[in-house]
């Protein structure tokens, strides 16, 4: 029985470490299975809180929502198991996960505090003694955070001597490995900035960031209440987004409490206190404000703590309300004394107006001032095809004024006016041949511009491509046949540039679109009839062109500026098609085919081995010496040898034997490589250097694994030889936790000494290879195994 | 009762996020910025939904959903026109138009870099020749093209250097690329001059745009492949700060650079391109520059968008000859208007998420670092010697007393012995770094992290003055 629990735990793990993002059926899954189990309750409950414990944390919010889904759709026994320890699990998670995280989990820990939705018990999720001390710990790291923040900058001077310009640093970041400092670091970095012995450079960047930040407080406007148009955050793309749970939502997440928004009260609140704060810190002095602060703090304090009836909610709203009323007209007059200083709410108002042009630019991707119909949201090439088809000649001048005085191409004939020769044969047999193919413009309203359909549309307004891609090359072919359909005039055309005439071609030949671009300007003139080539021959690549366009670059200042269609060419089309993972492209010939095989491969084995590697944590490798970094040949997709090994023979250690068996593609990735302990221990002992550090003998003569985290072995946890269990300790040399006089051989693990009574020593070299580790001198001369390679 | 940053949670900005789409003709560029505190904590999301684009020469996978992470600041380009469909934060975003590729000034960046291919296919012809005639003895043989960008502040020099490294790559070529300018590190922290191998594609999602330290190995995958940097350690901001340390270690770079030309014909073929340290026409920088030329043998110099440094260095250069017997070729090349001036906070933003990069790993792979506690007395620190009390020019580095105001520095960790004479210590390459979490002076402990677990014993640890500490790296 205990076995079938260890299994069920076990395969509970295995499923839950296939949970990566917040799905909603994967979730649902895990959840009946967890109901199914019920007997074996415990171990799962065990085995999830461990999980949660460990996982990465980007993973631990659906992990939450797995304990959530779990507790309120099977709360007997659950409930039970996980209430004891809900402080740890949570309060765990919590630290390491970030803000936006947290958000999420004080929503889902306010469900728990209530009856299941839709249940006819009235018994809250957890009891509250459960949740309460979260809740109470919770607000406590937070006043305390706020305390410490005014306090601070009394205690700062002593802190900072000695220290040169380095402020203390008591806002530690989460250990999350996420990057950046949050944005509430800054804020308060920037209170630290009160301080007069503060290095300038720093509180400039924390200023400007907080401003970005503050725009989002208070809401200026007659209406004061510092609104959240949402309570729960529009999530971050790639995030999870939050699952409704009485709905059918696609993604898990916890329903929200009804009535009035307590959730958006407190972010009142929040915000208020946040503005607060900063009036605080630019004037530390002004008992009011201090006041004011350990109300707001207060209030905060009982809303978190207490249910509250609907009216006092009320009440308190309108309190805030008018709280922030008070606070922001007090804090305008300041902002010339504040400006330069460190900020204040005020500086965050000021914000609002700063940062203002940049949002803008957001929403207007193509402000051109001259060409009005380019900042339509219809790609430009349509709105000239429709502005042409219309006839209104003023739209198409206007068009090109960028380019019309300017073309440095030397014209050869006399131009012609965009508006003669749109007013004359063009225009109309634009339309006629748009109408030839019953595609009129306005049905085509968004062309994707393909590289192809796109060319034409680079010319200044007039290229009339109004073809669909899916058209394909003939059709645009004849839509440009169309354009140039008196045929005779076609040559001296285009007004940036005016290219030579060029010869009559048959509609379906793309050539004529080639000279359509010539026409405008696009393309260099050349005199020769291009050739028919690939579909998107008609931008570039046409060898005879090349020819023309007097061949190759050289290192001058004139041949710098010619510009060649071929050599756009050569860096697409070709290359071949493109990787669709990392844009890298692959010739269609057979070293292509094969390389582009390697390549996929490639990005295969990654993807498959990042799940692996997340789950074993990795670390930045060091970097090599010079000797190596010269050996060392770039491994472009490179193949192993040898298919990598199972992963349960991850191991730190150097054997002799895996060593070799890597060492004549060492330049290579090497297939051990692929064990992220591989690199542990490239340990930075320097040959020949033996000091008393990695002198201590001892354990490093016995052979030991680090504690596998796969977890048939961890699960038995015995030797199968003599059944004991093996002993786990920390390795200081490794900095890690091993089991000493382990080895592992086709995925099991013996006790070294007993491996080597029964089977004989003579077969553990081979059998166990990269497993046993040897002396340390092994590893100092161990160099140079370094990838070269993101394998 | 503290947790770690709880209670600071910042308001969230009701975000309605709007998708907008870009068209891109030809030549065209958009430019964007993503702001530093970005309300979402994402940045800017971006797809290429039909036609070609790319960032600094590295080409964009169709339909692929790219994140640009905070403070990227940078421009998609097109070629051929394209569609982009942005979503996210950003600011400052516009599209520059160019109504004929002839005013791009992408276009020259374009034709140098086929002019450098051809150079390289003749070095390629030419080596295959050596290796019929001579059995693939190749120590004399010329290099393919090495380029040195040079220019002043904010010209877009390193943008240049990576399009022109991705370029080659594109076509298949192994370009070593260089830095050295120690302001920023290249697959490295800043205080670094550095070198490495560019064969695969970069990370375009980078905030560098794949010179940055996250694209450097690690013990796990990497969804883009990894490069390996030569390192040395400068730990200054500016050259002039120590002029004798940088030129000593431009001569190592050069000679491993050297080596790597002998030793791998496909890098050779390839050759190299030098990104440097913004420099004016002040005599000081002038020389700086030339003595990179001669380090690494260049053969063509590029100046972006200064021409006053354009005409000084054809003036010093102009007759020169490289150790190969080419004569010096010089362009000057304009400044694309896109490029942007980056703030001090703008820069050091970036620094801070280099050190966290570094240690932490970025949001496509999260790396854990290893905190050790050692004694004061199984560490050896060594530092350059205070300028205050600069007596003896042979002194170069001597070990410093541990004291609470190593605090939250980064320091690096030489390929040396600590029984190495300090000159050695000083030019050994760089085997990474480590951050003094915390010094305890009553117990004469320090907290340290380092990337890879094992003990530091034997390997020195050099402490510069660049980049400055990082005060949140650390919880």
């Amino acid at each position: 029985m205990a076995d079938n629990a260890a299994d069920v735990a076990e395969d509970y793990r295995q499923a839950l470490e296939d949970l990566t993002v917040n799905s909603r059926i994967e979730i649902a899954t895990l959840t009946n299975i967890a109901r199914e189990n019920a007997s074996h309750g415990f171990a799962i409950a065990e085995a999830l809180a461990n999980h949660i414990k460990k996982v990465p944390p980007a993973r631990t919010l659906p992990a939450l929502y797995v304990l959530d889904s779990v507790v309120k759709n099977v709360p007997t026994p659950y409930a039970l198991y996980f209430g004891p320890k809900l402080y740890s699990i949570f309060m765990g998670a919590y630290t390491k996960v970030d803000n936006s995280t947290r958000r999420k989990m004080d929503e889902m820990l306010k469900t728990w505090k209530e009856p299941v939705p839709g249940s006819i018990s009235t018994k809250p999720v957890f009891p509250l003694e459960q949740v309460r001390p979260i809740e109470h710990a919770l607000m406590a790291a937070r006043n305390a955070a706020y305390a410490a923040q005014q306090t601070s900058y009394q205690g700062q001077q002593q802190l900072m001597r000695g220290r040169q310009a380095a402020p203390p640093r008591d806002t530690p970041t989460p250990p999350t490995g996420r990057g950046y400092p949050p944005p509430g670091q800054q804020h308060q970095q920037q209170q630290q900035q009160q301080q007069p012995s503060y290095s300038g450079s720093n509180g400039q960047q924390r200023q400007d960031a907080s401003q970005k930040q503050y725009q989002n407080h208070p809401a200026s406007g007659p209406n004061a209440i510092p609104h959240r148009a949402t309570p729960q955050p529009t999530p971050p793309i790639g995030s999870y987004p939050p699952y409704q749970q009485p709905g059918a939502g696609p993604v898990y997440g916890t329903p929200k409490s009804g009535g009035i928004s307590i959730d958006k009260l407190k972010d009142d609140i929040q915000q208020l206190i946040v503005a607060e704060k900063a009036e605080f810190a630019s004037d530390p002095l002004d008992t009011s404000k201090q006041t004011r602060l350990k109300a707001l703090l207060d209030l905060q304090t009982i809303i978190h703590n207490q249910e509250m009836p609907q009216e006092q909610l009320m009440i308190i709203r309108d309190r805030v309300a008018e709280l922030a009323v008070n606070i922001r007209p007090q804090s305008r007059p300041q902002v010339p004394a504040t400006a330069a200083g460190p900020a204040a709410g005020s500086a965050g108002l000021t914000g609002l107006g700063l940062v203002g042009p940049y949002n803008t630019n957001a929403n207007t991707a193509t402000p051109p001032p001259a060409v009005s119909q380019q900042s339509t949201p219809m790609p430009p090439s349509a709105a000239a095809v429709i502005a042409a088809a219309l006839g209104r000649p003023s739209s198409v001048s206007s068009a090109p004024p960028a380019t019309g005085g300017v073309a440095p191409a030397p014209a050869s004939t006399p131009g012609v006016s965009i508006d003669s020769l749109f007013g004359q044969g063009a225009l109309a047999a634009l339309v006629s041949g748009a109408a030839r193919k019953s595609v009129t413009p306005q049905q085509t309203p968004t062309p994707q511009p393909l590289p192809f359909s796109q060319a034409p549309a680079a010319a200044p307004a007039p290229a009339p491509t109004p073809a669909p891609p899916v058209l394909g090359p003939a059709a645009a072919a004849a839509i440009a046949a169309a354009l140039r359909s008196p045929p005779q005039q076609q040559g001296p055309a285009g007004p940036p540039r005016p290219a030579s005439a060029a010869p009559a071609a048959p509609p379906s030949n793309p050539s004529a679109l080639l000279a359509m671009l010539r026409q405008s300007g696009l393309i260099n003139s050349g005199g020769s009839t291009p050739t028919p080539s690939s579909a998107l021959a008609g931008l570039a690549g046409l060898p005879s062109l090349a020819g023309v366009v007097s061949g190759n670059p050289q290192l001058g200042a004139a041949s710098l500026k010619t510009f060649r269609p071929h050599a756009v060419f050569r860096l697409y089309d070709d290359l071949g098609p493109p990787c669709s993972q990392c844009g890298r492209r692959f010739r269609t010939d057979d070293e292509g085919r094969r390389k582009k095989t390697a390549h996929m491969d490639w990005h295969f084995r990654v993807h498959q081995r990042m799940n692996d590697a997340e789950k074993r944590g990795q670390h930045r490798s060091w970097y090599v010496d010079e000797l190596d970094w010269i050996r060392t040949r770039e491994a472009i997709d490179t193949d192993y040898t040898h298919p990598a090994p199972d992963l349960s023979s991850a191991s730190l250690s150097y054997d002799s034997s895996s060593y070799n068996s890597s060492s004549h593609h060492q330049h290579h990735h090497n297939p051990s490589g692929s064990q992220p302990g591989t690199f542990n221990h490239f340990q930075p002992s320097a040959p020949g250097a033996s000091s008393s550090s990695t002198s201590t003998g001892g354990p490093s003569n016995i052979p030991y694994l680090p504690v596998p985290e796969d977890s048939a072995a961890r699960v038995n946890g015995a030797c199968p030889i003599c059944q004991e269990k093996f002993e786990m300790k920390w390795l200081d040399e490794a900095q890690e936790w091993v089991w000493m006089d382990a080895v592992r051989v086709g995925g099991r693990v013996f006790h070294a000494s007993c491996y080597r009574e029964a089977y004989g020593a003579g077969s553990q070299p081979q059998q166990q290879q990269g497993v046993k580790r040897k002396a340390e001198e092994d590893v100092g001369g161990f160099r140079g195994k370094i990838k070269t390679e993101g394998y | 009762m503290s947790i770690p940053g709880l209670g600071q949670i910042a308001p969230q900005q009701p975000t309605t996020s709007t998708t907008n789409t870009i068209t891109l003709r030809p030549f065209w560029e958009w430019r964007f910025r993503v702001p530093r505190s970005s309300p979402t904590g994402v940045g800017a999301t971006v797809r290429l939904t039909s036609g070609t684009a790319e960032r600094d020469g590295t080409e964009l996978a169709l339909n692929h959903t790219y994140v640009f992470p905070r403070n990227t600041q940078s421009r998609l380009l097109t070629y051929t026109g394209g569609t982009l469909e942005v979503s996210g934060d950003y600011d400052d975003s516009s599209v520059a138009q160019y109504g004929t590729p002839g005013h791009s000034p992408q276009l020259s960046v374009l034709n140098l870099h086929f002019a450098l291919q051809d150079l390289r296919a003749a070095v390629g012809k030419s080596n295959n020749n050596n290796n019929l005639n001579q059995g693939g003895s190749s120590d004399g043989a010329v290099p393919g093209p090495r380029v040195m960008i040079c220019g002043g502040k904010d010209r877009g020099k390193t943008s240049l250097a990576r399009t022109l490294a991705a370029m080659a790559t594109r076509m298949g070529g192994q370009p070593l690329v260089a830095s050295v300018d120690p302001r920023e590190g290249m697959l490295a922290l800043p205080g670094t001059i550095s070198a490495a191998v560019f064969g695969t594609v970069m990370d375009v999602e980078d905030p560098a745009g794949g010179f940055g330290v996250s694209g450097t190995p690690s013990s796990g995958p990497s969804a883009v492949p990894v490069k390996l940097p030569m390192v040395y350690y400068v730990g200054r901001e500016r050259v002039d700060e120590d002029v004798g340390l940088w030129r000593d270690l431009v001569g190592k770079l050069g000679s491993s650079v050297r080596a790597k030309f002998a030793a791998d014909e496909l890098v050779r073929e390839a050759g190299l391109i030098v990104d440097t340290p913004a420099a004016s026409v002040a005599k000081a920088e002038v020389e700086g520059l030339i003595h990179v030329v001669n380090e690494f043998a260049i053969n063509i110099v590029v100046v972006l968008g200064s021409p006053a440094l354009y005409t000084e260095l054809q003036r010093r250069l102009g007759t020169e000859k490289t150790p190969h017997g080419e004569t010096i070729a010089l362009l000057d090349l304009v400044k694309s208007d896109g490029v942007a001036a980056r703030d001090k906070d703008h820069m050091k933003f970036n620094r801070e998420a280099a050190i966290k990069e570094y240690f932490f790993g970025d949001a496509k792979r999260t790396l854990s670092p290893f905190t050790q506690s050692v004694g004061f007395d199984e560490v050896a620190i060594f530092k350059a010697p205070d300028d205050s009390d600069y007596v003896d020019d042979q002194t170069t580095l001597e070990q410093a007393e541990i004291s609470a105001e190593m605090s939250h520095w980064t320091l690096a960790v030489m390929n040396a012995s600590i029984n190495d004479p300090p000159e050695t210590i000083r030019q050994a390459p760089v085997m990474g770094f480590v951050a003094i979490a915390d010094v305890d002076e009553n117990r004469r402990r320090l907290k340290i992290l380092s990337p890879v677990s094992g003990r530091l014993g034997n390997r020195p640890l050099v402490w510069g003055r660049w980049p400055e500490p990082y005060i949140n790296l650390l919880g």
